[in-house]
């Protein structure tokens, strides 16, 4: 039976960094995966998960309710690429960082293009829309947990969700699943 | 639980969701790369913050004034004032997000006082205007009620905006 978060964040906190390894290694996927589709560029996702990494070391005392890390992990992430959009003004690089996550994975189950047209229309979406489909569908999250995470309350959130379901069926109108 | 639409029965999102629910795959090193800040971060002793933990906390923050800088023309080296926050709440943890901090919820707690409620954080910033809100026990956004509501908060959480002249 694997450790519990809360037995990890204590060890953690008694200065066993392997313990924080393990918590890294237990929610690095599910961080890196928000943070991709959210940041648009695998590299901005990298920054954003590493510096949420540090930033959770820094002030793991402040997590009161270890047993729920993962949660509390996310918050900061969440506002990590709340931050990281609100500087990124420049043009985003969908395209070549897509090509090069295809191509660095063997899954050939889906083409290039059709990963690319979803990448296109979530970067055609409002942060805040992308942001609330991410969290409830990607994600999997609650109503309840996404209003903690990011401040909005639940009925503005499911009409974020709403909109941004209606604007990608419209963006991939066209579009079929490789 | 199903809520505005059905993802399973949804033709033209349940493949979008599906694709988006795969895995992304990061540079293996990332873990590393921090276990070894994290190393050079922390003394032998075991105390909790060395200097070379600070001097990263500079270089982020220097790092994120200059960005600021850039973004919203607000000066690094500027003279600092100090600003006081105050919220009246009941809670056990108060923290203070917003641009002052690069919007780390984990960053800046606030200090309970000696009246029953009153949280308290003194900073220093230069001149500029800054965007914040509360984290009330890790889960409540609530403005400051002293300050103006921001008008322009990107994602819809409940924002006071701060200037410093």
């Amino acid at each position: 039976m694997s450790e519990s978060d809360a037995a990890l964040v204590a060890r953690t906190l008694d200065g066993d960094l392997g313990a924080f390894a393990t918590l890294m290694s237990r929610y690095r996927d599910a961080l890196g995966r928000y943070a991709f589709h959210m940041l648009g560029s695998r590299e901005d996702a990298e920054e954003a998960v590493q510096d949420s990494f540090l930033r959770a070391h820094r002030a793991l005392r402040d997590c009161r309710q270890p047993e729920r890390f993962g949660a509390w992990l996310f918050t900061i992430l969440v506002n990590r690429c709340r931050t990281s959009q609100r500087r990124l003004f420049h043009r985003r690089r969908f395209s070549e960082e897509l090509r090069d996550d295809v191509a660095a994975t063997a899954d050939t189950s889906s083409s290039i293009e059709w990963r690319e047209e979803i990448a296109r229309a979530l970067a055609g979406l409002r942060p805040h829309y992308r942001e609330a489909f991410l969290l409830r569908y990607v994600e999997g999250l609650d109503y309840a947990e996404m209003a903690r995470l990011t401040g909005a309350r639940e009925p503005a959130l499911r009409m974020r969700v709403k909109r941004a379901a209606d604007q990608l069926r419209e963006l991939l109108r066209d579009v079929h699943a490789g | 639980m199903r809520d505005d639409f059905d993802e399973v029965t949804d033709e033209r999102l349940g493949p979008v969701i599906a694709e988006l629910r795969r895995p992304v795959r990061l540079d293996p090193t990332l873990d590393q790369r921090v276990l070894s800040v994290l190393r050079g971060a922390e003394p032998r002793s075991g105390a909790r913050r060395g200097p070379a933990a600070w001097a990263g906390g500079l270089m982020g923050a220097a790092l994120a004034a200059g960005l600021l800088f850039t973004v919203l023309g607000r000066e690094p080296g500027a003279p600092t004032r100090p600003i006081e926050l105050r919220l009246s709440a009941p809670a056990s943890q108060v923290m203070v997000v917003g641009d002052f901090n690069d919007w780390d919820p984990a960053a800046t707690p606030l200090r309970p006082g000696n009246e029953g409620g009153t949280w308290t954080v003194e900073l220093r910033l230069p001149p500029g205007r800054y965007r914040y809100t509360f984290l009330v026990d890790g889960r409540r956004w609530v403005p400051d009620p002293a300050e103006p509501r921001a008008a322009d908060d990107d994602f819809g959480a409940p924002t006071s905006v701060l200037t410093v002249s």
